[in-house]
């Protein structure tokens, strides 16, 4: 199917009905989030949105241990845990930066991968708890007919960052 | 009368994702299922003028609801668009043996949707 389109108005309507999609993406992540009823409910919101907002079905959590220098795995699915069990501040420099509350994305065609691992990364997504990141989302590679990681998809990452608490400290707010 | 679609998935987001696109996009009715089994049930009932089916679900996948729902005489001619993560050929192969008349791939792009469906209901 062809999205080309050749008057004003189409491209208008198709820019509409883009946006309409967006709202459509981050109001229904922020709803399933606020919405799950426990922290399992709360981790497979986090699977449902990886999986059919952003377009990954390869993503784990990884939780902040006291000192700030290790994240350990604590939920996965489609990741072989034995592979990734922890993750080294020291030796991951994007993680640092996540650390400090601010999500890192793989640019379109870049090949720099965003942990010292085989596995592609697309995303690291910190999870915020009384504006402090207690995990890290970590989205490992998107579907092969998904180009990148959109504009769409760091907002729906930000809801994650700031509404997936619940999924680690069960008696989050939220 | 407004067209009716069957939205069948077992993920809450996207049933809400897909309700709230079609709804401010489209004139259609929506009604939803959870999974296959509820997916023929409904439609036997709710006689849509299309599905809109997920592929892996709990209790019956959409390949599975798409074969059963094309033996069910009132839902033969029903189009159904299957929604897949996986855009390899021998998986959309798959789909279209067991009845389905389209796919789209997810993530859903919003615009892609809309156009897909009202190549068969019309605006």
């Amino acid at each position: 199917m062809s999205n080309i389109s050749d008057s004003p108005a189409e491209l208008e309507s198709q820019s509409s009905t883009q946006d309409i999609g967006s709202q459509a993406k981050v109001y229904a992540a922020r709803m399933r989030l606020q919405n799950a009823v426990d922290q399992a409910d709360a981790l497979d919101a986090v699977r449902e949105i990886a999986a059919n907002l952003i377009g990954t079905e390869e993503v784990a959590v990884f939780k902040v241990d006291k000192k700030r220098s290790e994240l350990w795995l604590y939920w996965s699915f489609g990741v072989d845990p034995n592979k990734h069990s922890v993750l080294e501040v020291s030796r991951e420099p994007k993680l640092k930066q996540v650390l400090g509350g601010k999500a890192v994305y793989r640019l379109r065609l870049s090949n720099e991968n965003l942990l010292s691992t085989d596995d592609p990364v697309s995303a690291l997504v910190p999870i915020l708890v009384d504006g402090g990141t207690c995990a890290v989302i970590v989205m490992f590679r998107l579907f092969p007919h998904k180009p990148g990681i959109e504009p769409v998809d760091r907002e729906i990452c930000e809801v994650l960052s700031n509404c997936a608490g619940r999924a680690i400290e069960p008696y989050h707010s939220r | 009368m407004s067209k009716k679609v069957l939205l069948v998935d077992d993920s809450t987001t996207t049933l809400m994702m897909e309700e709230m696109i079609l709804k401010q996009r489209t004139a259609y009715e929506c009604v939803t299922a959870k999974d296959g089994l509820d997916a023929i049930s409904r439609a036997v009932v709710e006689a849509p003028d299309l599905v809109l089916m997920d592929v892996v679900m709990p209790r019956m996948n959409g390949f599975e609801a798409c074969k059963r729902m094309r033996l069910e005489g009132s839902l033969r001619e029903t189009p159904i668009i299957l929604v897949t993560t996986r855009g390899e050929e021998e998986y959309v192969e798959a789909g279209f043996q067991s009845g389905c008349n389209d796919y789209i791939t997810k993530p859903i792009d919003s615009f892609e949707l809309v156009t897909l469906l009202h190549s068969y209901l019309g605006e």
